[in-house]
């Protein structure tokens, strides 16, 4: 009995309505979730931090808060490319720690139901780390890429994420 | 025993009140067993703990009400002249107030839970029964350690007590001061249930203090209403500068006189700034704290440590409202508490020992903090033995910390400095004091966590003396801005000790590094372009700059392409993510809104040396 409950509680969540926000890199179409988004900026002058990970394009100023901002095509090992006046800054919120990412454009806010995402075909992407595909959306005109971008990190900086969420 | 009390509020504002008055009574009982006379004074401490007892018990915390009154009757007696203070009724008391603050503890966490308090009760109650009548007689040579180990204390409180106490009493007392008999001998009264009493204080001293010390509450500020005030009158202000600059705006777009715009423009900006840095004044010194919240703690440690090592002591306190950022306050208590011991327990001697070296038997500790500039001096300083250069060195070549060759270049200074390496100890065994050869190390860590700088001075048999040089505030400090390549970092002022124009040909090379004679030292370089790997603006110029940086105790050569000159800076964290960075503190927003780093300079230092 009680195995069917939690399967027919399971259907109900699964059709469940999101959002997501699309992004472009290298021609190729990802969506995060909405809620993660905190803003969608221009480029800004970026500082250089040294001795960082190469990914790690340095920090700005968002109105008077410091933030990093990590290149997602750096991340995915993607060419690098100049930014162009469709270059954007992500700003996401991970566990409680702002953090930018460049993207080369947003698209749209779309909204699928949770049914339509499916499980990711273990080589999508080459270089696009497994652990952060939460899965793909397959409509009849797009491939979208769902990513999870606080899987991004490693253990360890996921777990310095959380500390410092503790910590404030 | 479960939480009795449902009104939180009331709950809230006893927690509040005791925590005051406990934090005073520590303070008040050394301050007490000095000048045993001062009625006030006693009769100050006795309302305090009354005053915990009838909320304690308006509140049923029973344990606590136990524990409070026993101490009372036993202050009560004090108060009306049956007892008089000595060392060992002084233990027990500050034993309780320890225990009282233990079960507030308690209370505060929402966990109640049953404590031992019989022991402590019982030596409360042993103070009373014994000292009753002419039964205190019984205790007279027993009496006598007290007075010899606590020594100048016990002699100035005991002489001028002996007028108002019975008869027989005057007698042992000065007895006491010529019975030398060893502490291990049973102090205190000689009957059955009071023995505990006499074993009990060491373990006491030793645990109970951190205990005590985790009762202030830092989560809230008084802050004067004054000051409140006056921050009113400021931001009233900066509305008005607003209020101008919106009519400012206004005018433009309606198409002003440039002239005119300008010069009012001009005029708004000053007055803003002025209202701006008002009011940063302002703010950071509603965060200010006295320095007298950490030092207060010390009179009651410096007591006990005396007891414990056999030493007299004189504590001598000066500029406790000397005011500094909760931040640093918050920091420098373990710092400072590593020195003292260190002061008690290496620097000052035995009482033999002083009178065979020709000083008086008791040392002195001088514990001092002033303002200079933006930052703040705290001293310790003791009049003791001194820092033994050679035995230092020696034992820094037996503990392999250092070789014999680093040692032949190193001066009497440069010797002093070693006792911070860690894993450093001259005492051949580790006591529960000192001698495990972490504690300076740690000192150092702490002191230059905060930006702050510590010098020793030291005269053989003359005693020591540690200065500890440490910013006001953390969040907002003076920095040097200056040019790297194409970037822009910024070096807090307190550690730069100077800035140099030199020619690229006068650096010189020692072994692969680059440094630079600097009058008639060697100053090792380091070029920040390498270290941050900077991009170069062009050819380098015929000259590039040097800013000598010091922190704690070394000095280095940061070489920058271009000094840009001296500006406050609010620091910024740079988020969790890139908050280990190799030689990068923080972060700051420079006028034009874009992000300068924060260079570490002690962190430069450690890895360039």
């Amino acid at each position: 009995m009680e195995e069917v409950t939690t399967a027919v509680h399971n259907e109900k969540a699964e059709q469940e309505r999101m959002q997501l926000v699309s992004f472009n890199l290298e021609n190729e179409e990802y969506g995060v979730e909405v809620l993660k988004v905190r803003e969608i900026i221009r480029m800004p002058n970026i500082t250089r931090v040294p001795n960082t990970p190469h990914y790690v394009e340095g920090v700005i100023n968002l109105r008077g808060k410091v933030i990093p901002i990590i290149s997602l095509r750096k991340r995915f090992n993607l060419d690098t490319a100049e930014a162009d006046s469709r270059t954007r800054i992500m700003v996401m919120d991970m566990s409680n720690n702002l953090t930018g990412f460049v993207v080369d454009s947003v698209a749209e806010v779309i909204r699928i139901s949770s049914d339509e995402i499916q499980p990711a075909p273990p080589v999508i992407s080459g270089n696009i780390d497994q652990e952060c595909l939460s899965g793909v959306i397959n409509r009849a005109d797009r491939l979208l890429v769902l990513l999870d971008l606080e899987k991004m990190f490693s253990p360890e900086e996921q777990e310095q994420f959380g500390r410092s969420a503790t910590l404030q | 025993m479960t939480l009795m009390c449902e009104d939180q509020e009331l709950l809230e504002g006893f927690l509040t009140e005791s925590t005051e008055l406990l934090e005073k009574i520590d303070d008040d009982l050394v301050v007490l067993e000095q000048t045993p006379d001062d009625m006030e004074l006693l009769n100050r401490i006795f309302r305090s703990i009354h005053t915990v007892k009838g909320a304690a018990s308006f509140l049923e915390f029973e344990l606590l009400v136990k524990v409070s009154h026993k101490t009372e009757d036993v202050l009560n007696k004090l108060r009306r002249g049956d007892m008089s203070v000595t060392p060992e009724i002084m233990d027990v008391i500050l034993e309780a107030i320890d225990l009282v603050k233990v079960l507030i503890n308690d209370i505060k966490g929402n966990e109640i839970v049953e404590r031992p308090i019989e022991g402590t009760i019982e030596r409360l109650v042993a103070l009373l029964e014994n000292n009753e009548g002419s039964a205190a007689a019984a205790t007279a040579p027993a009496e006598a350690p007290a007075a010899i180990e606590s020594g100048d204390n016990a002699t100035t409180m005991d002489t001028p007590r002996s007028d108002d106490l019975p008869p027989d009493e005057p007698e042992h007392v000065s007895a006491a001061e010529q019975v030398p008999i060893p502490e291990q001998v049973v102090p205190q009264v000689a009957s059955a249930p009071a023995r505990p009493a006499a074993a009990a204080p060491a373990n006491v001293s030793q645990q109970s203090p951190p205990k005590g010390e985790e009762l202030t509450d830092k989560s809230t500020v008084r802050v004067e209403v004054k000051r409140i005030d006056d921050l009113m009158n400021q931001v009233g202000e900066l509305v008005l500068e607003r209020n101008r600059m919106i009519q400012l705006s206004s005018d433009f777009q309606n198409e002003m006189n440039m002239d005119v715009f300008g010069e009012e423009l001009g005029k708004l900006s000053k007055r803003i700034n002025f209202v701006t840095s008002e009011l940063q004044t302002q703010v950071l010194k509603m965060r200010l704290f006295p320095v007298g919240s950490v030092f207060k703690k010390f009179p009651r440690i410096v007591r006990n440590l005396a007891r414990d090592l056999g030493k007299k002591v004189n504590l001598q306190v000066s500029g406790e409202d000397t005011e500094l950022d909760r931040s640093v306050v918050d920091e420098i208590g373990d710092p400072l508490i590593h020195l003292l011991r260190n002061a008690m327990d290496h620097g000052l001697e035995t009482p033999e020992e002083r009178k065979a070296a020709g000083k008086t038997p008791i040392g002195t500790i001088v514990l001092t903090a002033h303002h200079e500039g933006n930052h703040i001096i705290i001293s310790i300083k003791d009049d003791g033995r001194g820092i033994d250069a050679d035995r230092v060195a020696a034992k820094a070549l037996e503990k392999g910390l250092i070789s014999s060759e680093q040692l032949a270049i190193l001066s009497q200074r440069d010797i002093f400095d070693l006792i911070f390496l860690p894993g450093f100890s001259t005492k051949e065994k580790a006591s529960d004091l000192s001698g495990r050869g972490v504690g300076m190390d740690v000192v150092k860590t702490n002191i230059r966590k905060l930006n702050g700088i510590i010098d020793i001075k030291s005269e053989k048999n003359k005693g020591s003396e540690f200065i500890l040089k440490l910013p006001l505030t953390l969040a907002i400090i003076q920095s040097l801005l200056v040019e790297v390549g194409v970037e822009t970092y910024s070096i807090p002022l307190t550690a730069v000790l100077e800035t140099l124009r030199i020619k690229s040909e006068e650096f010189h090379s020692i072994g692969g590094r680059k440094v630079l004679k600097l009058r008639d030292s060697v100053l090792p370089l380091l070029d920040l372009s390498d270290t941050f790997d900077v991009q170069e603006a062009g050819e380098p110029g015929e000259f590039r700059y040097v800013v000598v940086v010091g922190a704690a105790e070394k000095r280095l050569g940061l070489v920058v392409s271009r000094l840009m000159g001296q500006q406050e800076v609010a620091i910024k964290s740079l988020g969790t993510y890139l908050n280990d960075v190799e030689g990068i503190a923080g972060s700051t927003i420079l006028g034009d809104g874009r992000v300068a780093l924060i260079v570490d300079p002690a962190k430069l230092i450690d890895t360039s040396s």
